[in-house]
């Protein structure tokens, strides 16, 4: 956590400002550790794989005993009421959190075999590994092809500017944007409207080939029908990337997701294929959530 | 409130009668205020607008300067070609004055006509045959600037009607003034020596060059250092520096040092800049050095605060692909905040420009004639030449008093302005 | 956003700063005076007419008031200190001594002539005619009882015909400087001094208890009569034209570019004009002087010309451009002994000052 020496404070934080953790005294709540976890949150060959991961800000204990593995080429969904802490592990897994001075983490949350909190880990490659996508739209305010060259450049992963060019292209298309916006690359990326400007982040995302793609939220702040074409565009990014998805949309996490985890109050409850987790949710938690009960 | 709450047993009394009813009070209040509000505006509108007429209608008549158009022979046999500098200039404007009233015989009576001519004609004829030796054996008809006394009697600022003890002109030397006049020898023109020259002793041959050049080399000296200063240590607080007892001091220090009267800072700079370190008095140099001091906290918490005002959705954008902490600064926390920083640093640099109390203490309240060409030349600034020229007994210095403080202005206002459009410009919306 | 090129003037100014004090250490080419606001307008004159007329850069002069002048220029020897130092009064002796103990041990005294300070008014108004007695009586604040006797009471004077009952019945309002300007010194010294000594038990103090004595005769009354207006004497002469009732304290060269605003009062009867000041016979008038580092002399181009330039009679002779400017001259005997003295750079001695 040497790297920590954050400029933020957490109630700069968007997501903390809407997510925190609402503290002990719940519910029927069980403080069930990763063995309370219900279901399958282990898989063979795990792209990623978290073990026994507590998140604490200050005193207050926001994430409890969570483990779990992620495929690789899978989107999983991370589904649970305000405040239940999975926009907060989500952000562990590219430790994000070390922006905050306050948060401590500790459990192993391993990429690829490796512990990305081992103390010889740079977070620059690993962010470069791990991309995000935030819940709102945030294009830095340069041109189109700036905010996709951005990344590259400053990893020097083009040589040369027929290279970028690709790279921008490239991203550009698999983001499904190039057709919208190839005749004006040089138009500020602010300039786009909602659905675009997501597109446009996560064709940043993609421009540094991560593995893995963190999205928070993506699709909260916009309207329907760009919804619907980020959600395709995820389906399609499947093939090449490792998604995991936080949402407060269950229609989402169904359309989108093979597995889904759910959490209440920092804790893990259940994870599963996102068919039986909707349909045949095995604690009763989920199953209030599902049913619409809270949340 | 009070009565909303205890309602419930009376006779029937809806919200909406209690709402009707406060609503013409409240009402009331929002119109009062908003009239507070106008009164307020309108005052200082009135009061700025008072000092603007007061300013320029004293000062616009510095514009104009009297001058004398005299016939001057550069007779060759006056000038020894390897002494120009030698020649008896005076005498060819005395002698020309001599061609125009043959009648003045008696001594005392010539030198008051003398007088009426700048005593700095003679120099300016110096400089003239200096510049283009070819003058010499040439007559030639120039206009040469009028004495302060003669400039302020054209201007109206010497009463004909007071008796003749209580003026400096008598009623002999008006004579000639009118003489001059109905000649077409004497008339108002556009004052350039003002523009051009150095500081003066005469009214008639003062000027701001000196003072703007003091300025704007004292002003290159702060913005060279107090720019880069404030903003790195912006940034590095903000950013940088862990949050705990010894930043809350520094911030409250650096917020306690904007607030120190600026004389302090003369003081600092007196016992350091000159005593210590021993740079030159009187200088840009230790001038700009001191108005770094000055100007620094201003800078500094305008740059905290633009930093501060860059959404933390930019920087978790950045870190979010991959960018160190330093890349997230320089590529995009940086170019976002710097309309900020640049707006605080003008106006800074503005409060700068104005102060003559730090420059007091390291010796640039001066009379200083030759105009500063470097950063270790003596030099006085604007408002310290307004400062003297304010003190002076002369009262053709009261016109170029005010003229001096309408150049200032309009400085201020240039950069004022320039702060506005690059706010105006540069910023950007999320 | 540091580019390069805000780098690099970055560098280039620690460099200038760091080369700059070598630079300066390796001499001073025009003079530095400080000094007396009251000299200032002479000295500078002489200043501009040396500089334009010699091959000398014109003198840099900064008007710090008398005391603060002294104390710069006895700092020490070298470049980084003044040349001269004008004054509206003598050295004293422990200016004098702390000039010897930092080094500075040869000072040459140059009288340069007189200033006159005058009470005036606006022509509005009837011209005063006062003694030093009157004066006194109007400012000090506190004075010896009305009915006599050695006692002193609170200033109970609220008009001038109470203090005098020649004088005209309006309120005593007396602008004037604030106690840091020589000017105020001068005129505690001359006038109210003098008009406190007419009392004969005062006068004896000054033998027996000289605290007392000064105590008695410098302190100005704080009631309102006398209003402190600042240093500037041209907002004083404003102030007098809107208030035709007040009285003004300045020097002679104000109320000599005002004359069709404003009158000075009579002093024991005699007009603050020059003739009067230049014979010596107003009463309120002082000399001004400035003095010489005899040691830079020969080290700082120009001084011996400056100093020559300053006691020449074209500067400051009774038709002299100083005079002009309102410096009332010396007589023809004290400027050939005062110029003979400056261009020997005749030393003074601390017994001479006798202060």
């Amino acid at each position: 956590m040497e790297t920590a020496q954050a400029a933020l404070k957490i109630s700069e934080l968007p997501f903390l400002a809407e997510e925190a953790p609402e503290g002990e005294g719940g519910d029927e709540t069980t403080a069930a550790g990763s063995q309370g976890t219900v279901g399958e949150p282990f898989v063979e060959n795990p792209r990623m794989s978290c073990r026994e991961v507590n998140v604490f800000y200050g005193e207050k204990h926001a994430i409890k005993d969570v483990s779990i593995d992620i495929a690789g080429n899978e989107v999983l969904a991370m589904i649970g009421p305000s405040g239940c802490g999975k926009s907060t592990f989500l952000r562990c897994l590219n430790r994000m959190n070390d922006t905050v001075d306050t948060c401590r983490v500790s459990g192993t949350i391993l990429l690829d075999g490796m512990d990305i909190y081992d103390r010889s880990v740079d977070v620059v490659p690993l962010r470069a590994r791990v991309g995000m996508v935030f819940q709102k739209p945030n294009p830095f305010p340069k041109s189109i092809y700036d905010n996709i060259a951005y990344g590259p450049r400053i990893h020097g992963l083009a040589e040369s500017r027929s290279e970028l060019d690709a790279i921008v292209e490239q991203s550009l298309k698999k983001a499904g944007l190039w057709q919208e916006v190839y005749d004006r690359l040089d138009q500020p990326g602010t300039g786009l409207s909602g659905g675009q400007q997501q597109r446009l982040c996560i064709a940043r995302a993609i421009a540094v080939q991560p593995e893995v793609i963190l999205m928070d939220e993506p699709c909260s702040a916009l309207d329907p029908i760009a919804t619907a074409t980020v959600e395709d565009l995820i389906a399609e990014l499947q093939e090449q990337y490792t998604i995991v998805i936080v949402t407060h949309n269950m229609q989402q996490a169904a359309r989108v997701s093979q597995r889904t985890a759910y959490f209440h109050l920092g804790t893990l409850i259940e994870v599963g294929p996102t068919d039986r987790i909707f349909t045949n949710p095995r604690h009763r938690l989920t199953e209030d959530y599902i049913t619409g009960r809270f949340g | 409130m009070k009565k909303h709450g205890a309602m419930p047993g009376k006779e029937k009394v809806t919200a909406m009668d209690v709402v009707q009813k406060g609503l013409a009070r409240r009402y009331r209040r929002e119109r009062w205020f908003r009239r507070m509000g106008l009164a307020a505006v309108l005052a200082s509108i009135g009061f700025l607008g008072l000092l603007f007429v007061s300013i320029i209608g004293n000062g616009w008549s510095a514009f104009t300067q009297a001058e004398v158009l005299l016939d001057i022979d550069f007779a060759a046999a006056q000038f020894d070609v390897d002494n120009l500098a030698r020649a008896n200039y005076g005498a060819l404007v005395k002698k020309s004055l001599q061609k125009l009233f043959p009648g003045v015989k008696d001594r005392r009576q010539k030198r008051k006509l003398y007088r009426l001519v700048s005593s700095g004609a003679a120099f300016i004829l110096q400089k003239m045959v200096m510049q283009d030796t070819s003058l010499i054996g040439t007559s030639r008809r120039i206009w040469l600037p009028a004495d302060d006394e003669v400039d302020m009697l054209l201007k109206g600022y010497i009463s004909r009607s007071v008796p003749e003890s209580q003026r400096r002109l008598t009623d002999r030397q008006i004579g000639w003034i009118d003489r001059l006049i109905a000649d077409g020898r004497l008339k108002k023109r556009f004052n350039t020596t003002f523009f051009t020259a150095g500081d003066s002793r005469e009214p008639e041959l003062a000027g701001i060059r000196g003072a703007v050049a003091g300025s704007l080399l004292t002003m290159l000296v702060t913005l060279l250092l107090s720019f880069p200063v404030g903003v790195a240590t912006a940034v590095y607080l903000e950013e940088f520096a862990p949050r705990n007892r010894w930043t809350d001091l520094i911030e409250v220090n650096i917020n306690n040092l904007a607030a120190v009267p600026s004389i302090v800072f003369g003081l600092l700079g007196l016992a350091f800049f000159l005593g210590v370190l021993g740079l030159p008095r009187s200088s840009p140099l230790v001038g700009g050095l001191v108005l770094t001091l000055m100007t620094l906290p201003t800078i500094i918490i305008a740059s905290r605060a633009s930093l501060k005002s860059v959404p933390p959705s930019i920087r978790e954008a950045a870190l979010g692909i991959g960018a160190s902490k330093m890349q997230v600064i320089v590529h995009h926390v940086l170019p976002l905040a710097m309309p900020g920083m640049m707006t605080g640093t003008i106006i800074g640099m503005a409060q700068a420009l104005g102060e003559t109390a730090p420059l007091l203490m390291i010796g640039m309240v001066a009379f200083i004639v030759d105009v500063p060409t470097g950063l270790t030349d003596p030099a006085t600034v604007l408002p310290v030449q307004i400062y003297l020229w304010a003190d002076a007994p002369e009262r053709a210095f009261v016109e170029r008093t005010a003229a001096a403080i309408m150049v200032l202005l309009a400085f201020l206002i240039c950069m004022n302005g320039l702060a506005v459009y690059l706010r105006r410009k540069f910023e950007r919306r999320w | 956003m540091l580019s390069k090129d805000a780098c690099r003037a970055i560098v280039l100014l620690a460099v200038a700063l760091a080369v700059s004090p070598a630079a300066a250490g390796q001499g001073r080419d025009y003079i530095s005076i400080v000094g007396s606001s009251t000299v200032y307008p002479f000295a500078t004159t002489v200043a501009e007419q040396f500089g334009k007329t010699t091959r000398f850069k014109t003198p840099k002069i900064e008007s710090t008031g008398s005391g603060g002048g002294m104390k710069l220029f006895c700092a020490g020897l070298g470049i980084e200190t003044p040349d001269i130092t004008n004054a509206s009064r003598r050295i004293k002796k422990s200016e004098y001594a702390t000039c010897r103990k930092n080094g500075v041990r040869e000072i040459t005294e140059v009288k340069i002539g007189y200033d006159g300070i005058v009470l005036a008014n606006s022509k509005e108004a009837p011209r005063m005619n006062l003694s030093k007695r009157d004066i006194f009586l109007a400012l000090a604040a506190r004075v010896p009882a009305p009915d006599g006797g050695e006692k002193l009471v609170a200033n109970p004077y609220r008009t001038w015909k109470e203090v005098d009952p020649a004088l005209p019945d309006t309120r005593i309002e007396v602008l004037g400087p604030p106690p840091t300007s020589g000017t105020r010194d001068a005129f505690v010294e001359l006038a109210m001094q003098g008009g406190c000594s007419t009392f004969a038990w005062i006068k004896t103090l000054k033998k027996t208890d000289k605290a007392r004595f000064k105590g008695i005769c410098h302190t100005i009354r704080e009631d309102g009569a006398y209003i402190e207006a600042g240093e500037n004497d041209n907002l004083i002469v404003q102030k007098l034209e809107a208030n035709p009732r007040a009285l003004g304290i300045f020097g002679f060269s104000f109320l000599d570019q005002n004359g069709d605003r404003i009158q000075g009062s009579l002093v024991d009867g005699e007009a603050p004009t020059f003739e009067n000041i230049a014979s010596g016979s107003y009463p309120v008038s002082r000399p001004l002087f400035f003095y010489i580092k005899d040691a830079h002399v020969g080290v700082i181009p120009g001084m011996r010309e400056y100093v020559a330039e300053f006691t020449s009679d074209r500067a400051w002779g009774e038709d002299g451009y100083l005079a002009d400017k309102g410096l009332i001259p010396m007589s023809a005997g004290e400027r050939q002994r005062y110029a003979a003295d400056a261009a020997a750079l005749k030393p003074l001695i601390l017994d001479d000052a006798g202060n």
